[in-house]
């Protein structure tokens, strides 16, 4: 009897917390999403005008796809960057002591509050910055670089800084446990480097690279932070609209956003996980 | 059974009870239990009170909070908030302010909710010596008496005092206290744009494009666009400060195309975010507050806050009291507020480029030579000092656009919330997000 | 790996612009904290000194560092402890099949996924609606949680699924209980393991700003006032903050290390 009670009670504290501060706020904006504002307050209403308002709008439209292209972008890069630096770490740093010191040492910056490590930026990109004003001195160019910051570009730098350590610390995590006799027996077999990583490390990898992705996928998906700060208030995202119609109090249509975003956001991941059950993974 | 112990168990209390009250009033005087009677109950309870302020930055200052707790005697605790934040919690949380600090504009909003409750002006000490367009709506004749958008007076006054209506007359119940007030206009850096500005024209000049830069709060912002539109003659507005929706598709439309070509740099929404882009030289000329620009002019750089031809864009911010307070501490709100009217607040504020609502108990704090630069428009006798201990003009320098007269004066327009706010708060949206 | 490949060359060099992209702006505060009294946010400096790092500890014109300081401390801590015993708990309840393992599997999964910013809408709404005050101890901690949770739970049962089991049933075969067995045998095994979830938990809350943003209540965790300061403050004591912040990290990381150190040589004599 205990005995098949007992995984019951041993999740209850932590599905405790879901059911609490997840699937109730969840439901909670379901059931808003239908409700009414009139100016200063959410009336409650069954009311479809929020998501007409949604689907019917181009600056949806618009807003959703320049989300995408951040996402798009973003995945690129960290999944580029990461990859080669997690490998390093997993296969060219001699003892286990030294990859833990250097892994530890990419994620420092991580420790430091997201806010202060945009503002860090505006002294490097700025038209006055740093950046600038060694290219103009070094001659290379004599127009300041004004895409460096307030840009897409910036939005993307700074989303990369922010969030490469989510794809980093997965893809070492499944390099480091891949078993280091399968690379020395293909490698007797008479394989090359390229053919052994084709062949054993990036198949073997690639489930790192799944949960970094689907880490990257929530993280940009719901970001507005940095694209307030690092684009100057013009670049557009998802987040950053639900936040302005927080901000103006509008929570019904936010609300309805937020639903139509979870909806896209599930269906990236779960199309992710289709191709890779991560359960099996852990 | 369970009743009897039941009964068992009230007698027993209510012995207890007695006893206590019994061995309390033997105790001492003036024990932790049984503070002494007489007047010094309300000194020691008043020590006990602490006010809860939200507001912005402009005014949520430690040195005035010390200032206060030190004059007073009660606890205050400030919190400064964005103004946007800073309405938000005012309407959906009114149970975590004992006094909001905040700007007209956002009472069309704020007093439906019916968080706020009305003042009685006559506890108001200082109220005849506030600026009569306050009180009155009017002064000296001059434009800002035909200004459009919500004016402080139009919000200024309840029809009851549980009333949540607007009263066009003035009545004994305020919604506000006004105390301080600013003319906003364009500020610019003389040394980028090599020329006078005196047109909110200029703004979307192509000569500036991608160096330009709005302000992003719809209610305000709208207000900028509108007297830019106004001055280029692309429209033309039946009331800028109650624009009708076909008005509001257009303005943002035309925000939307100067987007699209690339005129702003960025877009701000607070305070220092206009400091840091014109002092970085990102944007040489943009829709700023007054103290922004006497921020950048701190750090040693020229920045000129433009008197423009057309008029200014008026805003006022005041205390009002949560519906929460009662007793003590309403009397305690009320002690705060007509200190906030007795001047070292208003000469405190008035030496960053703020206007107090009751000039004349400011300048009992502030020195001749600062009351001749900031409300006279008479150049600097002697450096002019902030009450941080930047400088922020040397001796000679005039205020740029005058004296309080010609500046607050020459408002044209207020902070607006119109009443088709929802619309311009979704069309505002999808221009920033365009 | 006694020769070293063309490969490893390209690579150590990658890493190290890696590095230096990600130290760059910690670099940039860092020299931009150090500068005197009528320093700026950017370039150039005019002069040196101490200055800012000082004031950060002093009272600023708004806001302060020093209480919203202890209480992300505090609520560190706090989430740490919750998240520690909540996630041992259930990832040992998932060391047996059992229904509907799948659902709170995914739902685990789920709280990880979902955007924060709507966790931090639907804990906002949900105290609105029902009348609750926000506060940082109470919906602050649980929006918190919704974040730590699902990282402790994924990485714990990543520990168990590498644990041999032989120890354990060793224990129970001897006669002992389930909670002597797990004082006893499976706690030192997991605690190294603890020792980094705990680490990894207390910083995901210490540095927590979108989840909690709008369910902080009337007192700011650091990141929000940082944030509220940000948007007041032009002064370089928010690089100074910046730089003794990461030095508190990097000294708390240094010591997890030394620990990690000092056990693996325990463990290997």
């Amino acid at each position: 009897m205990w005995k098949s009670f007992k995984p019951y009670a041993l999740i209850a504290p932590q599905s405790l917390v879901f059911a609490l501060f997840l699937i109730f706020p969840l439901v909670m904006i379901g059931v808003v999403s239908f409700w009414q504002f009139n100016g200063y307050a959410m009336a409650p209403d069954f009311s479809l005008d929020n998501y007409l308002g949604i689907f019917t709008s181009l600056v949806t439209v618009k807003t959703y796809l320049n989300t995408f292209k951040f996402l798009a972008l973003v995945w690129v890069v960290t999944l580029l960057v990461g990859y080669p630096v997690a490998y390093f770490l997993a296969f060219h740093v001699p003892r286990l002591q030294w990859q833990i010191l250097l892994f530890l040492l990419c994620t420092i910056p991580f420790w430091t509050s997201n806010i202060i490590r945009m503002i860090s930026w505006l002294p490097l990109l700025g038209r006055e910055g740093l950046v600038n004003q060694v290219l103009m001195n070094s001659g290379l160019i004599h127009q300041p670089l004004e895409f460096l910051l307030y840009s897409d570009f910036a939005v993307v730098l700074g989303m990369v800084h922010l969030y490469i350590i989510f794809m980093i610390a997965p893809i070492f995590n499944s390099l480091m446990r891949i078993d280091r006799t399968l690379i020395t027996a293909a490698a007797d077999l008479g394989a090359g480097g390229a053919a052994i990583f084709r062949e054993i490390v990036l198949p073997l990898s690639a489930p790192g690279m799944a949960i970094g992705s689907i880490f990257i996928v929530t993280l940009v998906m719901g970001e507005f932070v940095t694209v307030r700060l690092m684009g100057g208030g013009q670049a557009a995202s998802v987040g950053k609209l639900i936040q302005t119609q927080i901000g103006s109090l509008q929570y019904p249509l936010a609300a309805a956003n937020a639903v139509v975003l979870l909806g896209v956001t599930l269906l990236i991941v779960v199309s992710i996980l289709r191709v890779l059950d991560i359960r099996k993974e852990l | 059974m369970g009743n009897l112990s039941r009964r068992h168990m009230i007698r027993t209390g209510l012995a207890a009870g007695a006893f206590l009250t019994a061995t309390r009033c033997a105790a001492p005087k003036g024990t932790p239990n049984n503070p002494a009677t007489g007047p010094e109950v309300n000194a020691n309870k008043a020590k006990d009170v602490t006010l809860r302020l939200i507001g912005t930055g402009v005014s949520q200052i430690n040195e005035i909070r010390d200032k206060a707790q030190k004059d007073l005697g009660f606890k205050i605790e400030m919190r400064a908030l964005s103004t946007e934040e800073n309405n938000q919690i005012a309407i959906t949380q009114p149970g975590q302010y004992d006094i909001f600090d905040g700007e007209y504009f956002s009472l069309p909003l704020v007093i439906p909710s019916g968080n706020l409750q009305a003042i009685d002006i006559k506890r108001v000490k200082n109220y005849d010596k506030i600026v009569s367009f306050f009180t009155n709506g009017s002064f000296k004749g001059m434009p800002v008496e035909k200004s459009q958008g919500t004016a402080p007076f139009k919000v200024q006054y309840l029809k009851g005092s549980d009333s949540k209506e607007f009263s066009p007359t003035p009545t004994e119940y305020a919604t506000m206290i006004p105390f301080q007030y600013n003319a906003d206009t364009l500020g610019y850096r003389p040394d980028l744009v090599g020329r006078k500005i005196e047109s909110w024209g200029e703004l979307f000049n192509p000569q500036f494009k991608g160096k330009t830069s709005i302000l992003d709060i719809p209610q305000i912002g709208i207000m900028d666009a509108a007297m830019v539109a106004e001055s280029l003659g692309l429209m033309k507005f039946g009331d800028k400060g109650n624009m009708t929706r076909a008005e509001i598709d257009k303005i943002t439309g035309i925000l939307k195309q100067q987007k699209a070509k690339g005129q702003f740099r960025a877009f701000w929404k607070t305070f220092d975010e206009s400091v840091n882009l014109m002092s970085s030289g990102e944007v040489v000329l943009q829709s700023m507050w007054s103290p922004a620009v006497t921020a950048v002019q701190a750090k040693g750089i020229k920045c000129i806050y433009a008197p423009l031809k057309e008029g200014y864009r008026g805003w006022g911010g005041g205390i009002g009291l949560s519906k929460n307070l009662q007793g003590m501490q309403l009397d305690a709100a009320y002690e705060y507020m007509n200190w906030m009217l007795e001047g070292w607040v208003g000469a405190f504020l008035g030496r960053q480029g703020y206007y107090s609502a009751a000039p004349e108990t400011a300048r009992k704090y502030m020195s001749p030579e600062e009351w001749a630069y900031w409300y006279e428009g008479k150049s600097a006798a002697k450096d002019m000092v902030d009450p941080f201990g930047k400088t922020l003009a040397k001796a000679g320098a005039k205020r740029d656009g005058g004296s309080f007269e010609t500046r607050f004066g020459n408002i044209v327009c207020w902070n607006s919330t119109m009443k088709e706010n929802t619309y311009l708060v979704q069309k505002w949206n999808e221009f920033i997000a365009s | 790996m006694a020769k070293r490949s063309l490969s490893f060359y390209v690579l150590l060099v990658f890493f190290g612009l890696f590095v230096l992209f990600l130290y760059g702006p910690m670099i940039t505060i860092f020299i931009l904290s150090l500068q005197g009294p009528d320093g700026t946010l950017t370039f150039p400096i005019r002069s040196f000194g101490l200055y800012w790092l000082g004031q950060v500890f002093r009272e600023q014109r708004i806001g302060n560092f020093v209480e919203p300081f202890g209480r992300s401390l505090l609520l560190g801590l706090l989430v740490m402890a919750i998240t520690l015993v909540a996630s041992v708990l259930a990832s040992m309840g998932f060391r047996q099949r059992f229904r509907g393992s799948g659902v709170i599997f995914y739902l685990t999964i789920a709280s990880l996924i979902v955007p924060s910013i709507l966790v931090s809408l639907g804990i906002g709404i949900v105290f609105q609606v029902m009348g609750w005050q926000t506060n940082w101890f109470s919906s602050g901690l649980g929006a918190h949680l919704t974040w730590t949770l699902p990282v402790a739970f994924l990485i714990m049962l990543g520990i168990f699924n590498r644990f041999d089991h032989a120890y354990e049933e060793a224990a129970r075969d001897l006669g002992a209980g389930d909670l002597n067995t797990f004082w006893e045998i499976v706690f030192p095994l997991i605690g190294p393991g603890l020792l980094g979830v705990g680490l990894l938990t207390f910083t995901l809350s210490y540095d927590e700003f979108t989840r909690t943003s709008l369910v902080s209540g009337q007192d700011n965790t650091l990141p929000l006032e940082i944030f509220g300061m940000t948007t007041n403050v032009t002064s370089p004591a928010l690089y100074a903050l910046g730089t003794l912040t990461t030095l508190f990290s990097a000294s708390l990381i240094l010591l997890a290390y030394l620990t990690y150190l000092l056990v693996m040589k325990r463990q290997r004599t």
